[in-house]
C-alpha cells in the first residue's frame, strides 16, 4: 500500500465528502491559487510573525495585480507553526489536504521545515524562507534563506581586511544551527588568514554571559562571530557592552536582525556588525520602493521591517517565478526547471541552483538601532548543499 | 468499577467510528491527543490514585519516541519493530522505576521534592536531546522516520493507537482493582499508617512510577511513526507541564478523565490558535477555573452528576471465605531496652532507658504527660532514631530502621489519633490490614485476597458490628468507631507485639467499657505481647499483667498495680506533679 | 566579582520566590511575569521620560495591586492543596504573559543603562551600574532580615503556615497576614524586575528564564530563611559560575541541574534548613 496513493484518495475524499466539516469548502482549481503561509504567530519566534504576514500581503497583491500565477490570482491562508513541529504538521496538513492549498511558503525553525518535508514528501511546493544551516535538499522544497556560506563567504574576509579580525571568538546556541555555522566559518577564518581563538555553546536557557566573556578577554579574541538567538542574543550583547569590550573587539552576528538590535539597545551595539540578504536600510531602487509601500500599506506602527520576515515576501516572487517557468504548481514540473529560474526583488536579484539561490548578501553596521549597509556582495552562492 | 471497564470498551467502540462520521484528518489529529492522553493515565495513576505528582513525565514519552524512531529509521522487520517496542516500554519503565525507589527510599510522604526532581530530570533530558545531535539529530530533529510497515500513518495507525489505549485502559483498571491498586490509594491516604502494616511504601509508588513511564514510553514508541519526527520538545518540561494540566483538567481521579482532558484542550487549543490571536489567554483562564471550581475536572464533574442521576450504587458485598492463617514467626516474646537514649532536636526525650519484657500478657506504660510513652514506642517502630543504647526484639536489633521493618518482624502499632485511610471504605480499610505480612507478589496483583477472612476477622466483626458495613466510607465514622476500627486494623495483622497508643482516647464512657472489653479478650485468645499507653487508670487496672511507670525518659518502676502503688518513688512523683 | 554578580542576581530574583513558596508554600508559576511587571514598569517609566527611581514605586505598585486581587480571587482558595497552585498559577503565568503582550507588544524592549560605562576595579574594568546593583541588593535584603528578624512577622507567617487553626485561635489573622505576606513577596519580585531591566532583554517570554533556577535555589538553600537564599543562590551560582569556567555553559547548566537532582534526592530540606 503506497502512502501518497492513501493520503490523495481517502484524507482528501474524506474531507471533500464531509463539505460542511470543520474545514470549509475543498478545492476548486477555478477559485485563485490558495497558498499556504506557515508562519510563528505564538511562542518566542511569534515576534516575526506580523512583519512576515504584513510582507506576504505585499507581495501577494502585487503578483496578484498583474495577474497572479498562471492567471489565478493567489489566496493566503495563514497558519501558526510557532509550536513545536506535531502542531505545526497538524496545521500544515489541515490546509493542504483540508482547504486545499496547492502550494507553502514557511517561515519557521527547522525542526519544522524536516517535520512539513516528511509530511509533503514532495508532493507540494514548498519554499522554505528564513536564515537555516544548510543542506535541505527534498523534492518539492526551494530554499530561499541565506546558508552559512552565503553570509560569511564574503563577511569573514571583509572583517579581516577592514576590522583587522584575526582572532575569532565563535558563540552559539546548542543546537544545529550554531554548530552547523561555525563548521563552516572555520573555514573561511583560516581562509583569511585567521584563527579560532575559542569556540563555546550555550543552552537556550542562558541567562548569564559572564564566564563566556571572561573567556573572551582571556583568549584574547579581537572579533567575535555570533550564532545566538533572539533573547540569548540580546543578553549576552548587553552584557558585552556592559563590560566594555564594544570598543575594541568588532561583533559580527548572521542572524541579528533589526527586532534583536532594538533589544540590544542603542548604547551596546556599537561595533556590532550584521550579515543578512535583506535590512531595511538597504538603498537600491527596488528596496526603497518596497520599504515606501510597506509604510504607506500598514502606518508607521507597522512591525519593523527585518531579514526574517521580509523573506516572506520573496517566497512569494519566488515561487509566482517558478510556477511561471514550470508552466504549473505542479512540485514535479517545478523540479524540472528549477535550476536557474530568477527573480527580481527588494534584495536584489536571485537565481535558483541546487534548490537554493544565489543572491546578493549585505552587511551592515549598527548605528544605535539601526543597522546601515557598509558594503554588498553581489550575487553569493549558497555553497554545496545537495552534496 | 465494572461501569469504567464498560464505558471504555463502549468509548474505543465509538472512537473507531471518527474516521468515517468525521474524516480521516480528525482521527489523525485525535490520535495524537489520545497518545497524549495515555501519558495522562500514567500521570493520572501517580498523582490521582498515588498522591504523588510527576512533573517530568515527558522524559519518558520522549525516551520511547526516540528509540522507536531510531529503530524504525533502519526500516526493520516487524519483528526488530516489536522489539523496539519493547524496549520503549521497558527502557522508561526502569528508569522511572530506579528514580522512585531511589527516591521513595528515603522520603515518605508526597512534598514537592519528588516532583520538582523529575522536573529537573527532564530539563536535563531536554538538553541533552539539543545537544546530542549524533544521537538525537538535536534540535532539528531525529526525522524521516517511517511508518509501521504496511500501517498508514494518516490512515490506518489510528486504529492500532485506539486499539492500545483501550488496552492501557483495561490494564490500569484491572490494576486499580488488584490489592496492589487498593495499596496505592492507601498510600494517598495514609502512607505512614500503611507502613505500619509492613508494605514498603517506597517500592509500591517505585511500582505506580514505573508503570506510569512505561505507559508514557509506549505513548512515545506510537508517536514516532505517527509523527515521522522526534524532536527535543517531546522530552522536555513543556510539554511535561501541559500533560499535568491535562490530566488536572481532565480528571485526575479516573482513568477516561485524562484522555478526555487531552483530547478536549487538543482540540480546543488547534481551534482557537487560527481564530483568536490571543487564543492563549483563553486557554489560560479556562484552566484557573477548572482548578478553582472543578478540582476532579471533567471526569469528577461527570461522574458527580452520574452519582447523582443513579443514588447510591448497590453495595457488593463479597463473600470472604478463603481462610488465611497468619504466619508463623518463632520465637519466645523478647523485648529489651538497653541504655536507651534518644533526642529531637535539642531536647532529649528517652534517657538510659533500661528494660525488659519476656513473657505474653498486658504491659501497660503509665507516666505523667511528657514522660517520654510514645518516644518509647517510637523508636521501636522507626519513627525516631535511637542515639545511643539499644533496643531489640527476640533478639533482633530493630532501633532507627525504616517503620515497615518493625511490622515484619511482627511489631504491630496503634498511634493515640485513629490512624484510618479516610475515602476509603471500611472493607478496603480492615482488607489493607489483613492483607498485612500475607500479601506476595501473586496475590498482589490477582483478586483473591478479596476473598480473604481469618478467626481474628470474624471475631472482630462480630464484636464491632458496625465494620459488616463494608461499602461505608472510613471518614465519616465517629470518632469512637475510628478507634475501634483502627485497633481492629492493627489486631487484623496479629502481630506478636501489640503497641496501643493510649486506645481509649476521646471514647465515651460505654465505648471505652467497650474497648477494654474487646482488648482483653483479643489480648487473651491471640497469645500476644500487648504493650499499652494508657492513662485512663480503668484500663490500666483492669487489664495490666505489669506496669511500666515512665518519668523523664527513663523508667521509674515496673511490677504489678498492687507493687506500683506501694513504690515511694512513684508516688512522690505523682504527688509532686499534682496528677495522676 | 562575576561570583558575587551572579549570587546578587539569584537572591535578588529568588528573595520573592521565598517568601511565596518558602514560607506560603505557594508554588508559583507567575514568579517569572512577575519580575517581567517590573522590567516593564522601568520601561514605561523611561519612556516617559521620568526618573529612574521613579519605576520602583509604579513596580510595586501595579505588583501589589495585581497580587492582592490574584490571592483574593485564587490563591486564598488554595492553600491547602499545594499542587493546585502550581496548576492554578501556570494558567495565571500564560494569562499575565498574555497580558503584558497586548499591551506591549511582542517585540524586545531595551532599557537604558542609568549608570553607563564602567569603574576601573584596579584588576579590570567593571560596569558601573553592576556594582550599583549588587549594593541595592545587599541593602534590600539587609532590610528584609532586619525586618524578619525584628517585628515577629516572620514567626507569625511561620506559625500559621505550620498550624493555621492555632494560629487563629492565637489571635493571628491568618487571611489577611497571607494576603500581606503574597503582596510582599510579589512587590519584592517586581523590585528585582525593575534592577534588572537595564542588564536584561525585556519581552513578554522573559519571565521564564527566573522560574526554574529560583526554584532550584530555594531547593538547595532551604525553604522559610533569607539565609536559605543567599547560601541557595551562591551554590548554584557558583557551580553554574566554576563549571562554565573550566568546561562551557551547557556544561555548567548541567551540572546545576544535577546538583540540584542531588540536593532534592539527599537532602531535600536544603543547607540551610530549620530542622
Amino acid at each position: 500500500m503506497n502512502r501518497r496513493d492513501m493520503l490523495k484518495s481517502s484524507i482528501a475524499t474524506a474531507v471533500i465528502a464531509a463539505a460542511s466539516g470543520p474545514f470549509g469548502k475543498s478545492a476548486n482549481a477555478a477559485d485563485g491559487l490558495k497558498v499556504g503561509i506557515l508562519i510563528p504567530l505564538s511562542g518566542p519566534g511569534g515576534l516575526f510573525g506580523p512583519s512576515c504576514q504584513n510582507c506576504a500581503s505585499l507581495a501577494i497583491d502585487e503578483v496578484n495585480a498583474r495577474g497572479g500565477i498562471l492567471g489565478r490570482a493567489i489566496k493566503p491562508v495563514f497558519a501558526d507553526v510557532g509550536g513545536p513541529p506535531a502542531d505545526a504538521t497538524q496545521a500544515a496538513l489541515k490546509l493542504w489536504k483540508g482547504d486545499g492549498v496547492e502550494a507553502f511558503i514557511g517561515m519557521h525553525d527547522s525542526a519544522v521545515r524536516g517535520a512539513l518535508t516528511n509530511l509533503f514528501k514532495g508532493q507540494v511546493p514548498y519554499v522554505y524562507t528564513p536564515v537555516y544551516e544548510g543542506g535541505e535538499c527534498s523534492a518539492g522544497t526551494y530554499v530561499l534563506g541565506e546558508t552559512p556560506a552565503q553570509q560569511l563567504a564574503p563577511t569573514i574576509p571583509w572583517m579581516s581586511e577592514r576590522k583587522g579580525a584575526s582572532d575569532w571568538y565563535l558563540i552559539g546556541n546548542d543546537y544545529n544551527w550554531p554548530r552547523d555555522t561555525n563548521a563552516t566559518a572555520k573555514a573561511y577564518i583560516a581562509d583569511a588568514g585567521g584563527r579560532v581563538a575559542g569556540e563555546e555553546y550555550l543552552p537556550f536557557t542562558a541567562d548569564n554571559f559572564d564566564s563566556s566573556l571572561a573567556k573572551i578577554r582571556e583568549t584574547g579574541a579581537n572579533a567575535v562571530l555570533i550564532t545566538l538567538v533572539g533573547g540569548a542574543s540580546v543578553g549576552f550583547n548587553r552584557s558585552f557592552a556592559s563590560f566594555g569590550l564594544s570598543e575594541d573587539v568588532p561583533r559580527l552576528g548572521t542572524l541579528i536582525e533589526e527586532n534583536t538590535l532594538a533589544g540590544i539597545g542603542s548604547e551596546n551595539s556599537k561595533n556590532l556588525f550584521s550579515s543578512a540578504g535583506y535590512f531595511a536600510d538597504i538603498d537600491t531602487p527596488a528596496a526603497n520602493a518596497f520599504k515606501e509601500k510597506y509604510a504607506a500599506t500598514f502606518g508607521s506602527d507597522a512591525a519593523a521591517l527585518n531579514a526574517l520576515g521580509q523573506s516572506c515576501y520573496d517566497g512569494i516572487l519566488l515561487l509566482a517565478a517558478l510556477a511561471e517557468a514550470a508552466g504549473s504548481t505542479s512540485p514535479v514540473d517545478m523540479d524540472a526547471v528549477a535550476n536557474g529560474v530568477s527573480y527580481e526583488g527588494p534584495r536584489g536579484s536571485a537565481r535558483m541552483h541546487d534548490r537554493h539561490v544565489s543572491k546578493d548578501i549585505y552587511l551592515a553596521e549598527a548605528d544605535g538601532t539601526a543597522f546601515r549597509v557598509v558594503e554588498s556582495f553581489p550575487d553569493v552562492a549558497a555553497g554545496d548543499n545537495c552534496g | 468499577m465494572a461501569y469504567i471497564r464498560a464505558s471504555s470498551c463502549a468509548a474505543a467502540f465509538a472512537l473507531l467510528f471518527v474516521p468515517i462520521i468525521w474524516d480521516s484528518f480528525t482521527a489523525y489529529q485525535l490520535g495524537r491527543y489520545l497518545l497524549y492522553g495515555m501519558v495522562a493515565q500514567g500521570i493520572a495513576l501517580c498523582w490521582g490514585r498515588t498522591g504523588f505528582l510527576p512533573l517530568g513525565q515527558a522524559l519518558f514519552f520522549g525516551l520511547g519516541a526516540y528509540v522507536t524512531g531510531a529503530v524504525l529509521r533502519m526500516d526493520p522487520g516487524w519483528g526488530l519493530i516489536l522489539l523496539a517496542f519493547l524496549g520503549s516500554i521497558l527502557l522508561p519503565s526502569v528508569l522511572a522505576g530506579l528514580v522512585g525507589i531511589l527516591v521513595f527510599s528515603r522520603q515518605i510522604g508526597s512534598g514537592p521534592y519528588f516532583s520538582l526532581i523529575t522536573l529537573a530530570l527532564s530539563m536535563l533530558g531536554l538538553q541533552l536531546a539539543n545537544s546530542e545531535e549524533w544521537l538525537t539529530g538535536g534540535f532539528n530533529g531525529m526525522t524521516g522516520i517511517p511508518g509501521l510497515p504496511g500501517v498508514d500513518s494518516y490512515e490506518h495507525l489510528f486504529f492500532v493507537i485506539v486499539a492500545t489505549l483501550l488496552a492501557t485502559t483495561l490494564l490500569l483498571e484491572f490494576l486499580s482493582r488488584t490489592p496492589f491498586g487498593h495499596l496505592l490509594e492507601a498510600i494517598r491516604e495514609n502512607e505512614e499508617r500503611l507502613q505500619y502494616f509492613g508494605f514498603r511504601t517506597g517500592v509500591l509508588k517505585a511500582a505506580a512510577f514505573g508503570i506510569s513511564g512505561g505507559l508514557a514510553g509506549l505513548a512515545g514508541a506510537l508517536y514516532a511513526p505517527h509523527q515521522g519526527i522526534v524532536t527535543p520538545q517531546a522530552v522536555g518540561f513543556l510539554l511535561s507541564a501541559e500533560l499535568v494540566v491535562w490530566t488536572a483538567v481532565g480528571g485526575r481521579f479516573g482513568l477516561i478523565g485524562p484522555v478526555a482532558g487531552a483530547v478536549a484542550i487538543g482540540f480546543l487549543s488547534s481551534g482557537l490558535r487560527d481564530a483568536f490571536q490571543y487564543w492563549e489567554l483563553v486557554v489560560g483562564i479556562a484552566f484557573i477555573v477548572a482548578v478553582l471550581r472543578f478540582p476532579g475536572g471533567i471526569g469528577g464533574f461527570c461522574a458527580g452528576i452520574a452519582s447523582r442521576i443513579v443514588r447510591g450504587s448497590p453495595a457488593v458485598r463479597r463473600r470472604r471465605d478463603h481462610r488465611v492463617r497468619k504466619r508463623q514467626d518463632p520465637g519466645h516474646p523478647d523485648l529489651v531496652y538497653r541504655n536507651v537514649n534518644a533526642s529531637s532536636g535539642p531536647v532529649e526525650i528517652l534517657r538510659d532507658l533500661s528494660f525488659e519484657i519476656n513473657r505474653a500478657g498486658t504491659h501497660c506504660i503509665i507516666g505523667p504527660n511528657g514522660a517520654g510513652k510514645t518516644s518509647l514506642i517510637n523508636v521501636l517502630t522507626g519513627k525516631l532514631a535511637v542515639s545511643s543504647g539499644s533496643v531489640s526484639w527476640k533478639g533482633r536489633v530493630i532501633g532507627a530502621t525504616e517503620p515497615y521493618r518493625a511490622a515484619r518482624h511482627g511489631i504491630g502499632r496503634k498511634s493515640q489519633v485513629p490512624s484510618i485511610f479516610a475515602t476509603m471504605g471500611v472493607g478496603q480499610n480492615l482488607a489493607v490490614a489483613l492483607w498485612a505480612n500475607r500479601l506476595d507478589l501473586r496475590d498482589m496483583l490477582s483478586s483473591a485476597p478479596h476473598l480473604w477472612t481469618s478467626g481474628m476477622f470474624e471475631e472482630l466483626l462480630s464484636r464491632f458490628p458496625f465494620l459488616h458495613d463494608e461499602s461505608a466510607s472510613a471518614g465519616v465514622l465517629s470518632v469512637g468507631q475510628r478507634q475501634m476500627l483502627d485497633f481492629a486494623m492493627t489486631m487484623l495483622a496479629e502481630p506478636e507485639l501489640v503497641l496501643l497508643d493510649e486506645p481509649c482516647a476521646g471514647l465515651s464512657s460505654a465505648e471505652t467499657e467497650k474497648m477494654i472489653d474487646a482488648i482483653a479478650e483479643i489480648s487473651a485468645r491471640s497469645g500476644s505481647t500487648f504493650l499499652i499507653i494508657e492513662h485512663d487508670m480503668r484500663l490500666v487496672e483492669r487489664l495490666s499483667d505489669n506496669v511500666l511507670v515512665v518519668h523523664q525518659g527513663g523508667l521509674l518502676a515496673s511490677g504489678t498495680m498492687a507493687e506500683i502503688r506501694e513504690n515511694p518513688n512513684v508516688r512522690k512523683v505523682y504527688s509532686g506533679a499534682g496528677n495522676a | 566579582m562575576n561570583f558575587v554578580y551572579s549570587v546578587t542576581v539569584l537572591a535578588l530574583t529568588v528573595a520573592g520566590l521565598a517568601i511565596v513558596f518558602g514560607l506560603l508554600r505557594v508554588m508559583n508559576m507567575a514568579h517569572g511575569e512577575f519580575v517581567a511587571l517590573g522590567a516593564y514598569s522601568a520601561l514605561i517609566i523611561q519612556q516617559s521620560d521620568l526618573p529612574f527611581v521613579l519605576a520602583v514605586p509604579l513596580a510595586i505598585a501595579l505588583c501589589a495591586t495585581l497580587g492582592w486581587l490574584i490571592e483574593w480571587t485564587i490563591i486564598r482558595h488554595l492553600y491547602s492543596r499545594p499542587f493546585d497552585t502550581l496548576l492554578a498559577t501556570w494558567g495565571l503565568a500564560i494569562v499575565m504573559r498574555e497580558g503584558i503582550e497586548a499591551a506591549f507588544g511582542r517585540e524586545f524592549k531595551s532599557v537604558d543603562q542609568v549608570l553607563p560605562g564602567t569603574v576601573d576595579l584596579h584588576v579590570f574594568d567593571y560596569p558601573a551600574y553592576r556594582l550599583v546593583l549588587i549594593a541595592v541588593t545587599v541593602l534590600m535584603l539587609g532590610i528584609l532580615l532586619g525586618w524578619f528578624k525584628r517585628s515577629n512577622a516572620g514567626a507569625r507567617i511561620k506559625a500559621m503556615v505550620e498550624n493555621p487553626g492555632l494560629a487563629e485561635a492565637a489571635g493571628i489573622d491568618t487571611e489577611g497576614l497571607a494576603r500581606k505576606t503574597f503582596v510582599v513577596g510579589v512587590s519584592i519580585t517586581g523590585v528585582a524586575g525593575v534592577l534588572l531591566a537595564p542588564l536584561v532583554r525585556v519581552e513578554p517570554y522573559m519571565g521564564f528564564d527566573y522560574l526554574l533556577s529560583s526554584f532550584f535555589v530555594l531547593v538547595v538553600g532551604g525553604l522559610g530563611t533569607l539565609e536559605g537564599v543567599l547560601i541557595g543562590s551562591a551554590v548554584i551560582g557558583g557551580t553554574d559560575a566554576a563549571i562554565s569556567t573550566i568546561f562551557d555553559k551547557t556544561a555548567g547548566y548541567l551540572g546545576v541541574l544535577l546538583l540540584s537532582i542531588l540536593f532534592l534526592w539527599l537532602r531535600p530540606h536544603g543547607i540551610y534548613s530549620r530542622q
